[in-house]
């Protein structure tokens, strides 16, 4: 057999240098190019969250996407990547899209998401939740609006829409004239990322007088969530909180410069990482018992969780604290603070019991709470199940630095009195021991301006990031002994797990049917084969008029062989009848 | 797209100059390698057009959409230098003037052929992406056959010394044209921002016209000898 195969090509070699040509050099061609990318349209996608929390999986489970683009409009949209925009975003057309085992799930948010209607931007912040509450097997992906993308969704919503009712004419032309797409994403599927490590801040300010003295702990968790990790800023929560613990450590650093103002309490600010992940880094601040916080002597600890809005102020305490407890004095000196300086600010206490049997904790007091630790939350959200928390709309302007000052001034007041014990000594309620100009809106609105600038997630800040050493630089600047704190998960049964691919780039390559190319085929083939027809018929009708002269031959008649119309004229120019032979 | 457009594409560029070449007789005087040598003159002429562009011609860096007439003219007047190409392989054949012609247009449109599309093809149509360009292409490049071959039978009657007094003026009409289509073309879209699918039909027109005309004059002549 491989005799008669070479006796073959050896024939081909000698005889027919073309055929060699024809054969050989496609094959060296074929192996030799890869295939080309040449994107119609390229832009970033970001991907849903991925993330394992106590060994339960969340989030989409997939990162690989190659398929067709159709919008939730077309009636096949299995192992097709379906578009949607955010204003015809639903529940309900996420969960048909997914029920019907679409390859991916596309959704378009606008450029300016503050220019939304506020009955959407609501509406999404309240179904991020619910897309994460599951895993979701196929990739899920983010990706900002501008106008070429918008072109594509509006030319595949044509295509999706309006296959049913046509005819099979009307379907070939369509074929013919619409564009399809295929998106496909450059990066590998996603793995999961091990020893990551969540990073905690903490700095202190050591009071005067004796050893033993109260320490008074404010914490902050500074991590964002949302349902994507790229695009979640966390404004309100936790940038409000955050830039109001570093505003808090500035004036209390102020004060305990003095001498005359250095009180007896030290003053502990906890800048924690992994807080929307079941506040990992508070957890493991309270876990291990080496950490100078469980030895000390805590008067209480204070949270600070999205204050950068509203008009009214919630203290979450999961026991009602005592009477004659430092506690008891903050809650009182809060109360009479807001009475006799801001009227307008509704205060209110509200009580909610430690539920050990829930997977996630509801507010960050809670896990200092399990260590019988006295510790509240204060926060102008009633209840921690509020959207708001986690979620993507969560942007700039959604911090009202005006309020969020307003309410700074109130902590600052508040822990002034209980330091200073002023209630006992007489102090009036209205006493302003900061003025108006002590607390820095501008301080604040740079504060909250630097945090919103990048994304915050978990998942997006390591120990190198510039969140952490601007905000470790900024501890530093008014704090003593500013220290790192690492978590890890545990190795074996690790409490979270994160995952990379959460920033991608998708292509949008415009493709056409397998259909589309058999029409063509077929066109390109009928318009051949007349080109064959008519030249075959002419050198066929030059033989048997074998009189016609060797200059009239077909040679000369070649450019018309072209085209149809030429053959006609042929006749005209060329009177079959041979007057010299 | 998929290799199947590839095949579409090449199908559609090649399948026009095989049946040509079979159905102009050209098969039956055994010229292949007749057409070959013609094609090696082709790249031998256009090796040196390009040296003489980047010799004399230096890359012109005028703002972006200011068409630059002159450079453009000047550019397109190194094309005769396909005329002399054309004359010389027609020259070195000896035999009936349409095989010379049919000669020298085969192997000189199918080297520009192999030479600047088949690349473009298989790197361009066999990619994901679909683009109307490689259609388009291929359709150009069957204009091209005939321009080449309309192209040739005006060198071919310039060349005789027994052409008619009468014949001379439209003949050399035809041979500025044929030189001067391109940059024509380019004008034209210049000066009406034509879309790609009506640059190709005014350059079917246009070809068709020059190619009608010429064979118009080339079987007057024949005849009249």
């Amino acid at each position: 057999m491989f005799e008669e195969a070479s006796e073959v090509f050896d024939n081909m070699f000698k005889s027919s240098f073309p055929l060699t040509f024809i054969v050989f050099i496609p094959a060296v061609l074929i192996l030799v190019s890869p295939l080309p990318a040449e994107a119609a349209h390229e832009f970033t996608v970001y991907r849903m969250q991925q993330y394992d929390l106590q060994g339960q999986p969340y989030g989409t489970r997939n990162a690989i996407l190659n398929t067709e683009a159709r919008t939730v409009e077309a009636e096949v949209l299995s192992r097709r990547c379906v578009i949607m925009r955010l204003a015809d975003f639903s529940y309900e057309k996420y969960q048909k899209a997914l029920r019907q085992s679409a390859g991916a799930v596309v959704i378009i948010l606008p450029g300016n998401m503050s220019a939304m209607p506020q009955d959407i931007v609501q509406q999404f912040m309240e179904l991020e939740p619910e897309m994460l509450a599951t895993e979701t097997i196929v990739p899920v992906y983010f990706a900002m609006e501008d106008d070429e993308l918008l072109s594509i969704y509006t030319q595949t919503l044509t295509s999706s829409s309006s296959q049913g009712s046509l005819s099979a004419a009307e379907v070939l032309l369509h074929t013919a004239t619409a564009n399809g797409f295929q998106m496909v994403t450059s990066g590998a599927q996603s793995k999961a990322i091990s020893d990551w490590a969540i990073t905690s801040l903490e700095g202190r300010l050591a009071g005067v007088g004796g050893e033993d003295l109260p320490t008074i702990v404010v914490v902050a968790h500074y991590d964002s969530f949302g349902v994507a990790p790229w695009l979640s800023y966390g404004a309100d929560s936790n940038g409000s909180g955050v830039s109001m613990l570093l505003e808090l450590a500035r004036l209390f650093s102020k004060l305990y410069t003095y001498k005359r103002t250095h009180a007896g309490y030290n003053l502990l600010f906890f800048a924690s990482g992994g807080g929307k992940f079941n506040y990992q880094g508070t957890k493991r601040c309270t876990t291990y018992l080496d950490h100078a916080l469980l030895q000390d002597n805590v008067a209480f600890v204070l949270c600070l969780d999205t204050l950068g809005n509203g008009d009214s102020l919630h203290l979450h305490v999961s026991k009602p604290p005592k009477e004659g407890t430092p506690q008891y004095s903050l809650l009182k000196e809060l109360e009479l603070v807001v009475a006799s300086q801001y009227p307008e600010v509704k205060f209110s206490m509200v009580h909610k019991k430690i539920n050990l049997a829930d997977d996630m904790l509801a507010w960050e007091h809670e896990r200092f709470g399990i260590r019988r630790l006295p510790a509240f939350t204060l926060s102008h959200l009633p209840s921690h199940r509020l959207a708001q928390r986690s979620s993507i709309m969560d942007v700039r302007p959604h911090v009202d630095v005006k309020k969020l000052g307003r309410n700074t001034k109130v902590v600052a007041e508040a822990l002034a009195r209980v330091i200073y014990n002023l209630t006992e000594k007489g102090a009036p309620g209205d006493l302003q021991i900061f003025t108006e100009q002590m607390v820095q809106e501008e301080q604040l609105s740079a504060v909250v301006d630097w945090l919103t600038a990048q994304p915050r997630a978990a998942q997006l800040v390591d120990k190198d990031s510039s969140v952490v050493s601007t905000l470790e630089y900024y501890l530093g600047r008014y704090l003593k002994d500013v220290k790192r704190h690492y978590v890890k998960a545990d190795k074996r049964d690790p409490e979270f797990v994160f995952y990379d691919q959460l920033k991608q780039t998708m292509n949008a390559y415009r493709v056409k049917p397998a259909i589309f190319d058999l029409l063509l085929a077929v066109c390109i083939a009928a318009y051949l084969g007349m080109m064959y027809l008519h030249g075959g018929s002419h050198t066929r009708s030059n033989k048997t008029v074998s009189c016609l002269s060797a200059e009239l031959r077909c040679p000369v008649q070649c450019p018309l062989n072209q085209h149809f119309v030429f053959f006609s004229l042929r006749t005209h120019f060329f009177p079959p009848k041979i007057k010299k032979l | 797209m998929t290799l199947f457009h590839f095949g579409n594409c090449f199908a559609l560029a090649y399948f026009p100059y095989f049946i040509t070449y079979k159905c102009s007789g050209l098969s039956e005087y055994n010229a292949f390698w007749r057409c070959v040598q013609a094609g090696a003159t082709y790249l031998f002429v256009q090796l040196c057009k390009m040296l003489f562009l980047a010799t004399f011609f230096p890359t012109w860096e005028g703002g972006a959409g200011v068409y630059d007439f002159v450079g453009e003219f000047m550019k397109a007047t190194v094309d005769l230098a396909d005329l002399l190409g054309l004359h010389l392989v027609m020259s070195r054949n000896a035999g009936k003037g349409e095989y010379k012609i049919m000669v020298a247009a085969m192997g000189w449109a199918t080297a520009e052929l192999v030479m600047s599309r088949c690349l473009p093809l298989w790197v361009g149509a066999r990619g994901i992406e679909f683009d109307w360009k490689y259609i388009q292409m291929s359709f150009d490049s069957n204009i091209s056959l005939v321009h080449y071959i309309a192209m040739a039978a005006v060198v071919w009657m310039f060349t005789r010394y027994d052409l008619p007094k009468s014949f001379r003026l439209p003949v050399t009409v035809l041979l500025a044209l044929c030189v001067y289509k391109a940059f024509l073309m380019e004008l034209f879209v210049h000066v009406f921002l034509m879309g790609s699918w009506t640059v190709l039909l005014v350059k079917a027109v246009l070809t068709g016209a020059i190619s009608l005309c010429s064979l118009f004059l080339f079987v007057t002549l024949v005849h009249s000898n």
